[in-house]
């Protein structure tokens, strides 16, 4: 029982971190005034989540090693992040004429290119460069992998179906990404910042939804008789 | 290679065909209604004084709303799949010819009338600001979106059917998928929501929203609310939108949903192939171990192959379009 919430309670605060580190643009992204994938933090979560999940589904029907389903959810997550960021740089290329520049810093932390000097007058960046790429296949592995971590515990240490399994470890993810959310405020590109300075206050109230979440779950699992 | 294999990869690239087709049509029906975040331009409009003849209807976002009507048509497809099958044993595909058709009908009888409520309801709010509600353009929006969304449904939902049913279909029930009908509509409704609002927007809300502003910059928070109100004949609608769109954020789209689906799945079975897993199917064993770890190996590469393809992208752009040079 304390496996379930402490594999719990890790998948959550993996969720939050996720959550911080992925280039949320949301509304203004998709008008090319800032930078990032232009959509939701909680929306583009779940998206990678999903995929992720499914991928770890489809890998926990021939293998029971928890450490080779979580890191199939991360790989799973990961591609379907970093193809939508691809594709995004390409319709932001291609179909608008506009170059990937961060709003946030004026030099790419790995490249060291300059940005300022490509970035239009009155907006925050667009596109999503190459720093904040490599942030949000970072977010994708991460995340992906505490969603197919919680997959799994829910599966084989509480017993669940695999559907329920699958509802249960959404679930979880969306309380945590939600959580990121309010604390992410709008737009963020990634590690390199300044609101990813917040990260320890969503880390703090993650651990307690994630614990609550944690108990939730093994109570489900006793009072229900598959523990 | 044993005709198992072979067809479980052909079910495969149908798989990813569909999902190329839903994502196309998802795109276009969220800009048909004007649903994600470019709608934020649209609610605006008015409020700036930009009367105009665009449809308004953010139901939700769009991952939760395709999710709705994905679930809905999964779970008619289900139950009538329940009562039907046993009528027609040996040639279970009949039922599914059936059932399918009747589940998307049902959502998108749902989705036209949360269309309708949405339009409606955020434009009567409108009112201070003189925006009234065109019935032509809410009689004219309801059937093309109804249709999109019909396509996206159908097609996710075939997906979900294919594979809740991929190893009876590929001749070995044992490699069905463990999710039932209507929780795979769930994943990949969610999905290919996610996408469409992701990718397919940026098209949209970058360059047609504002089409009478200068090509090649991102749109300055200045020209907010400002939409382009003129087509090249008469006042735009979002007939005309999605009509641009179809030429080149439409099919990105789908390229990116039917790219994730090929290669999610394509290193699934490769690594169940490599790793000795198929045909046979040895539960919970070393092979197993090994067809995940190839799983995931293909999975890094396929991962590393995208970041150096988008860092060769980006330095092009930026080679090609230089430095910002307007005012």
């Amino acid at each position: 029982m304390l496996l379930i919430v402490v594999y719990v309670v890790i998948g959550g605060l993996l969720a939050c971190l996720a959550a911080h580190l992925l280039p949320v643009g949301g509304a203004p992204a998709a008008m090319g005034t800032a930078t990032g994938i232009a959509t939701g933090t909680v929306q583009i979560m779940l998206g990678a989540a999903m995929t992720g999940l499914f991928t770890a589904a489809s890998v926990d029907t021939f293998t029971d090693s928890i450490l080779l389903v979580a890191l199939s959810g991360a790989v799973g997550a990961t591609i379907m992040i970093c193809v939508v960021m691809f594709m995004a740089n390409i319709i932001y290329g291609f179909g608008a004429g506009v170059v990937p520049i961060s709003g946030r810093v004026d030099v790419d932390p790995i490249t060291k290119e300059p940005q300022a000097p490509y970035k239009t007058p009155q907006t925050d960046g667009h596109g999503v460069p190459i720093v904040v790429f490599v942030s949000g296949s970072l977010g994708g592995f991460i995340g992906g992998f505490g969603g197919a971590l919680m997959y799994y515990t829910l599966l084989n240490y509480a017993h669940f179906s695999a559907g329920t399994a699958a509802i249960g470890a959404i679930s979880i993810f969306v309380a945590n990404a939600i959580l990121a959310a309010y604390n992410i405020r709008g737009t963020i590109e990634g590690f390199h910042d300044p609101k990813f300075k917040r990260l320890p206050y969503a880390l703090v109230a993650s651990f307690a939804v994630s614990l609550l979440c944690g108990i939730v779950v093994s109570l489900t699992a006793v009072l229900g008789g598959t523990l | 290679m044993p005709i198992e294999v072979v067809l479980l990869f052909a079910w495969m690239l149908v798989i990813a065909f569909l999902a190329f087709i839903a994502c196309t049509f998802e795109d276009l029906e969220s800009d048909m209604g004007s649903q994600s975040n470019p709608n934020s331009q649209v609610q605006l409009a008015a409020q700036v004084g930009q009367v105009n003849r665009f449809f308004n209807k953010a139901i939700s976002g769009e991952p939760l709303s395709n999710a709705l009507y994905c679930v809905t048509a999964g779970a008619i497809a289900w139950i009538l799949l329940q009562q039907l099958e046993p009528l027609v044993p040996g040639a279970e595909w009949k039922a599914a010819v059936l059932a399918i058709p009747i589940g998307v009908l049902g959502a998108v009888v749902m989705n036209v009338i949360f269309s309708t409520t949405a339009h409606c309801g955020r434009t009567a709010a409108m009112k201070r600001f003189e925006q009234p509600i065109y019935l032509d353009v809410l009689y004219g929006h309801l059937m093309p979106i109804g249709a999109h969304a019909f396509m996206t449904t159908f097609c996710i939902t075939c997906i979900a059917y294919i594979q809740s049913n991929l190893g009876t279909l590929a001749g070995n029930p044992a490699l069905n998928h463990p999710f039932a009908l209507p929780l795979l509509g769930f994943v990949w409704g969610i999905t290919v929501g996610s996408i469409g609002s992701s990718t397919g927007d940026v098209h949209y809300g970058t360059e047609r929203e504002f089409q009478d502003r200068p090509f090649g910059e991102g749109k300055r928070v200045v020209y907010h609310g400002k939409i382009t109100r003129y087509a090249s004949c008469g006042i735009r609608t979002q007939r005309d939108i999605a009509g641009f769109c179809a030429k080149f954020g439409g099919p990105c789209t789908g390229m990116t949903f039917g790219l994730i689906i090929l290669f999610t799945n394509w290193t699934t079975l490769v690594g169940m192939q490599l790793g000795g897993f198929l045909p046979n199917l040895p539960a919970f064993t070393a092979i197993g171990d090994m067809a995940a770890i190839w799983t995931i190996v293909l999975g890094l590469l396929i991962v590393a192959a995208l970041a150096v393809g988008n860092v060769i992208f980006v330095k092009w752009v930026r080679k090609k379009c230089g430095p910002f040079v307007g005012v």
